[in-house]
């Protein structure tokens, strides 16, 4: 059997990546797509500690996650749609009327 | 017997008589003037009742009292010296009310002049028949109020308004002072039995007070140094209230303006009401004073001096109220020197006293409806646009004489002829005599003997300028009506007999306020508390001093005489401005830029309230400059929100991993 | 039985509602006049058959609201806040008569308001539960902001946001005050517990001094500030003045300042670390309060200001009073709140039909308004007569006892104080003086005299003012026995 600290350790490479896509990029989308690599590295987390620990309810709690991940990908792609239409761009350092 | 329940109905009456006549006068008989007089008849027929049943039986004081709030009564207390004041006030605002029927008839506000002055009265008799030094506060209040209502009455007039605001506010710093020592007075009180009040027992009550007059003597205060009793703090305080009702020097300074007001009211406001409250009240304290003899001695040169002060200022006015306002503050100084001589003689001073006042409340009231009746005859109260009124008004001149008599205190030393005057004020001057004799101090005595001179002096000069030679102006003139002059004979005849004929059995009545089934003072031990003794007044005094007073009033008839009547003096080179003295006296010692711009104005407007009014802008300055600082701190700080979503994201990780870092080292340490 | 405090807090939240459904001025006063009478109708029954001998709380009601933080719906009336009810009680509806024809923006939100504003001073007097106490205590702030800040005057929206904050952040350190009683008594006892008397008689219990002394200060901070004594009164003339005459009265009806000092910050009193310095405080900032709010008030030209800062002067006494702690001293601090709430009623409303007449508050531009508007006259001189002390009116009560009774303790203070008496008959009579004697100035052009229901609410509350000037025992003795059981709490605190 794979060892947890497998799990783990993925969980946390693909967290980083997400992580470092999500400070470094201007992108829209790619912003959202990194969101969705540190929820899907999280699951991971739940589903590893779930079989580990013979308790479904981490499993559960993944389901949930991936659900809500799905609407908040529909919604984020939603806006972004939008506000490509308004300002021919989804770079989001020109999306910066609320600042101050 | 039935009377004494119905003591209640004295000041009840007129009170009655102010509700109905403010709501619905205008409906009633003589603009509102009926009820008022009857119901002040029906006081003076219970006083009168009252008086004499006390007369004949002057152990049977009238003593009841009912529970106010918390531990404070209302009470009724009719002892022989208040039964001549409510006999007197009663009388003398009754004749006064007839009298203003015909004054007022062509004033629009009569309903109101009437409710006023009955609740004038109202609140005086109230006073005299308190039976705690509370209810008498609150009545001096009332009494207070209504002056100012009345003086304010034409309250159209500017100089009226002022006036009516002045009378309170002096009297008012009096009255704070009254306050002040009723506050000490209760604290000492409320010591001295150790908080425990038993129920039915009301500490301010004039009995509960005087049974504790040698603890309270005993006590003692330190101020700027000086040891001084707790009893001199009270009765000091309680003169201080006195002095501004009472027009003593310095508070005195209202009373000639209080002239703005109908004549009526100015008579009643000197005579009868108001400005006797002051003598009466130390009159009623009298056993606290006796204890206190540095204040019965302050009391005296108080007297004494505003008696010759007032006087100076006399003989120089024009108007012929302000002549008569000085006058009645002159007369004053008289009686509270009176009642200071009681250092000297003891409880006969209050009744030497109160026969002043009660004589002077007659002759003034004479004087003022007098002057009232020429002033509404001819139309102007200045002196020197009348003369020869006399010819013209034939009764009110006679009554003015009488009333001038009396004033100037004529009579014949040793025998019972004499004016009223003359019996009430010569014997405060022998007492000053003999306060002199005893006391090594001659300055009462003087002072007395020089405004004796100067007030016979003044009344003869307003009489010869305005009854006697010929018209100066061209005024219209007629005899008043008779429901003015009916009463002007009356108090005249009173003015010329009264004194003559009560003064003996007068004193005796009133000396026996002390000694009777309500309160019994051994007043001789009293003094002995206050650590001196008393003289018996044997009138042992020389001839001449009995002569004295007569012949100084002889002299300053004369004077006036030969200045005003005769013109054999020219007096232009004195009445000029260029001298100073006149300009001083006429100014009145410039006592109105001193009390009214130089204090009023300067020093409490100006000064104080403008500084109150800088020191608050600063104070919310402080507030304001707070809200301003963290205004200006949030928009800086607000420059962190810099709309990039990466600058976010980096402090949101930094702050969860300084987040775990922190809760690792915390769980450690822990 | 009925549970009458309930009612007399629900009727008026109630009727606040409807009124904001209204559509109509008619509709809307009429809703406003008929729950404001009805709560008036239940407080004189609660009133008459109160027993004013006895000390314990009255018409109890007991419910537990939230048990895991041991937070009860209390409620309950005694000598202390009956009488301040019945201020309350009174008074609104003749204020609603008192703007029976007044046209305005938005009447249902004005006459919401003010049913919204008795529903919640009602309901700090009766909370015995001192979370109860706080939300109903926030509550009463914001129908005065909106009163101020919709129907205020031109600087009304200064006035009302300097209001609110002021008197909010006075609030949050009372409810830190609040709190640290709460944990501490919790610590102490192991039960949670929110009731003010189970609170109050925990206090001494806590270890700290310096804690006891934080918390009593806390809570002081915020009763001082809403009262509000000098120097934290610089929210006061600017809130009243601009706030409508209606506005004004509410706030004078406000005395949840004075009435939380005599329920909370008298009994904890021996218990801090030092009792001496915290009655020098309280009798220090009332006796300057007296004298400042006179010289402030004499130095107005402004006559709504002035009557503003007249109640700062008035509101010292109230802790002057409170200093003295003696029974009848604190009964007459409680005597002169409820006097101050009729007497001032009487002069905001004189102020704003002045206003309403000629258009104009200021002093000097005023003049000889008796000629013309002699029911304004008399009325508007008693009122003026009672604010300055005149004996037979209610004002006198107060300031007598509070000087007397306060004097055995704090006599430094009675005798400074005691200047002041002399400011304040200055400032009312030069006041009266330029607006009402004197030749009328033709420059105010056509005024007119009280409307008849204008003449109704504010004769009855003179009367009020001369009956109980002259008859105070009805509500004074229910007072002194209110002031008994806190002098007795005190004795039992004093370690």
């Amino acid at each position: 059997m794979i060892p947890l600290n497998w799990y783990l350790a993925l969980s946390a490479i693909i967290f980083s990546i997400g992580l470092y896509g999500f400070i470094s990029q201007k992108n829209g989308i790619r912003i959202l797509m990194c969101v969705e690599l540190m929820l899907n590295a999280a699951n991971i987390n739940l589903v590893a500690f779930s079989s580990y620990n013979d308790d479904m309810s981490g499993q559960v709690f993944a389901l949930f996650s991936i659900a809500l991940a799905a609407c908040e990908a529909a919604i984020g792609f939603a806006i972004m749609m939008s506000v490509y239409r308004m300002r021919d761009s989804i770079n989001l350092d020109e999306l910066n009327l609320l600042r101050w | 017997m039935a009377y004494e329940n119905l003591a209640f109905l004295i000041p009840l009456l007129p009170a009655l008589a102010f509700v109905i006549t403010f709501f619905v006068g205008k409906k009633t008989p003589y603009g509102g003037g009926l009820i008022p007089i009857f119901a002040i008849a029906a006081s003076f027929l219970i006083s009168l009742l009252i008086t004499i049943g006390l007369l004949q039986n002057p152990d049977q004081v009238i003593s009841q009292s009912y529970h106010w709030f918390a531990i404070f009564n209302l009470g009724i207390l009719i002892d022989p010296l208040a039964a001549v004041m409510l006999t007197m006030v009663t009388f003398v605002s009754l004749l006064i009310h007839i009298y203003s029927v015909g004054y007022m008839s062509h004033d629009p506000a009569k309903p109101r002049y009437f409710a006023e002055t009955s609740l004038f009265t109202a609140s005086m008799l109230s006073l005299i028949l308190s039976d705690n030094i509370l209810q008498l506060f609150i009545s001096w209040e009332l009494v207070g109020l209504c002056s100012y209502l009345l003086i304010g009455f034409w309250y159209q007039k500017p100089s009226a308004a002022s006036a009516a605001k002045k009378a309170f506010l002096t009297t008012r710093i009096g009255d704070v002072m009254f306050l002040a020592g009723i506050i000490v007075l209760f604290a000492d009180l409320f010591k001295l039995v150790n908080g425990i009040i038993p129920e039915g027992v009301y500490l301010l009550r004039f009995d509960e007070i005087f049974s504790f007059i040698p603890e309270i003597a005993a006590m003692n205060a330190t101020i700027l140094g000086f040891e001084v009793s707790h009893l001199t703090i009270i009765t000091l305080l309680f003169f201080g209230g006195a002095v501004g009702k009472s027009g003593q020097f310095p508070l005195h300074v209202w009373l000639p303006d209080a002239m703005e007001g109908p004549t009526t009211v100015s008579a009643l406001i000197h005579a009868a009401t108001m400005v006797t409250a002051g003598v009466y009240l130390v009159a009623r304290t009298f056993p606290m004073f006796i204890a206190a003899p540095q204040s019965l001695i302050i009391v005296a040169y108080v007297g004494a001096f505003t008696a010759l002060f007032a006087a100076t200022m006399g003989i120089v006015m024009n108007d012929l109220k302000r002549v008569l306002a000085y006058s009645t503050i002159s007369q004053l100084g008289y009686m509270m020197l009176g009642l200071g001589m009681g250092a000297v003689i003891g409880a006969e001073a209050v009744g030497v006293s109160i026969f002043h006042l009660v004589s002077h409340a007659f002759f003034k009231a004479l004087l003022f409806l007098c002057a009232g009746s020429v002033i509404h005859a001819v139309g102007t109260h200045d002196m020197r646009e009348l003369g020869g009124v006399a010819k013209v008004m034939p009764i009110t001149a006679a009554t003015m004489v009488a009333a001038s008599l009396a004033l100037a205190g004529f009579g014949i030393p040793g025998t019972s002829i004499g004016s009223t005057g003359f019996f009430s004020k010569d014997p405060i001057i022998e007492n000053a005599y003999l306060f002199g004799e005893h006391a090594g101090n001659w300055f009462p005595y003087i002072f007395a003997i020089v405004a004796a001179l100067l007030t016979s002096l003044y009344i003869f000069r307003l009489l010869f300028m305005t009854f006697a030679g010929k018209p100066r102006t061209n005024y219209g003139g007629h005899e008043s009506p008779a429901s003015m002059t009916v009463p002007l004979s009356i108090l005249g005849i009173l003015a010329l007999v009264f004194g003559a004929i009560v003064v003996e059995p007068f004193n005796k009545f009133v000396n026996s306020t002390f000694v009777n089934n309500f309160v019994n003072m051994d007043i001789p031990a009293l003094a002995e508390v206050g650590n001196y003794e008393l003289v018996h007044h044997a009138g042992q005094e020389p001839l001449l001093i009995l002569w004295m007073p007569v012949i100084v009033a002889v002299i300053g008839l004369l004077i006036a005489f030969v200045i005003y009547y005769q013109k054999a003096i020219d007096m232009s080179r004195f009445v000029s401005k260029d001298n100073s003295v006149y300009k001083l006296l006429y100014n009145r010692y410039y006592q109105n830029e001193i009390f009214t711009q130089l204090f009023a104005v300067k020093f409490v407007y100006e000064g104080l309230a403008m500084a109150g009014y800088h020191i608050d802008r600063f104070i919310d300055g402080i507030v304001n400059v707070i809200s301003y600082l963290i205004i200006e701190a949030g928009d800086s700080f607000r420059k962190v929100q810099t709309g990039v979503i990466q600058h976010y994201s980096v402090a949101v990780i930094t702050g969860v991993s300084l987040l775990v870092i922190l809760i690792k080292l915390v769980m450690e340490v822990f | 039985m009925l549970p009458v405090l309930s009612l007399i807090v629900l009727i008026p939240l109630l009727f606040s509602a409807f009124a904001f459904l209204t559509k109509t001025r008619e509709q809307a006063r009429v809703v406003a006049l008929m729950g404001t009478l009805i709560t008036l109708i239940l407080t004189l029954y609660m009133y008459f058959s109160f027993d004013s001998s006895s000390a314990a709380m009255q018409f109890e009601e007991l419910a537990s609201w939230i048990p895991s933080l041991g937070i009860n719906y209390h409620l309950g009336v005694d000598g202390v806040s009956m009488p301040l009810i019945l201020l309350n009680a009174i008074v609104i509806p003749l204020l609603i008569l008192f703007t029976w024809d007044d046209v305005r923006s938005t009447p249902n939100r004005f006459y919401g308001l003010i049913l919204a504003m008795q529903g919640a001073v009602i309901g700090v007097f009766i909370s015995l539960d001192f979370f109860l106490f706080y939300v109903f205590w926030e509550l009463t702030l914001i129908p005065l902001f909106f009163m101020v800040n919709i129907w205020g005057g031109p600087n009304k929206r200064h006035a009302s946001i300097k209001f609110f904050i002021y008197t909010h952040v006075a609030s949050l350190v009372m409810l830190l005050g609040i709190f640290g009683l709460y944990f501490a008594a919790w610590d102490q006892t192991g039960v949670a517990n929110m009731g003010i008397a189970h609170l109050m008689s925990q206090f001494p219990m806590i270890g700290s001094g310096i804690a006891r002394d934080a918390i009593f200060l806390a809570l002081l901070f915020g009763f001082l500030v809403k009262l509000p004594i000098v120097p934290f009164h610089s929210w006061l003339p600017d809130a009243y003045a601009e706030a409508p005459t209606a506005g004004s009265v509410l706030f004078i009806l406000l005395k949840i300042a004075g009435y939380g000092i005599f329920r909370v910050i008298l009994p904890m009193l021996p218990a801090t670390g030092s009792p001496d310095m915290m009655i020098t405080i309280l009798g220090l900032l009332g006796s300057v309060s007296i004298v400042y709010g006179a010289f402030l008030a004499l130095s107005q030209k402004d006559l709504k200001r002035m009557v503003a800062y007249s109640s700062v002067s008035h509101m010292g006494f109230v802790t002057l009073g409170a200093a003295g702690l003696v029974t009848l001293s604190i009964s007459g601090a409680m005597f002169q709140q409820f006097s101050h709430g009729l007497i001032m009623s009487i002069m905001f409303m004189s102020v704003g039909v002045i206003q309403a007449s000629t258009g104009t508050r200021i002093i000097n531009d005023l003049g000889g308004l008796a000629t013309k508007m002699p029911k304004l006259a008399v009325i508007m001189m008693l009122a003026f007569m009672a604010s300055l002390g005149l004996p037979g009116l209610t004002g006198f009560i107060a300031e007598f006892m509070v000087f007397t009774f306060s004097y055995m303790n704090v006599p430094t203070f009675v005798i400074l104080a005691l200047f002041g008496v002399v400011i304040t008959a200055g400032y009312h009579l030069w006041a009266m003086q330029r607006t009402m004697f004197g030749v009328y100035n033709g420059k105010i052009g056509k005024v007119f005299d009280l409307s008849n229901v204008q003449t109704f609410s504010m004769a009855v509350i003179a009367l009020l003012v001369l009956y109980f000037g002259l008859n105070p025992s009805p509500v004074l003795d229910m007072m002194i026995t209110g002031s008994n059981e806190i002098v007795s709490l005190m004795a039992a605190m004093g370690v």
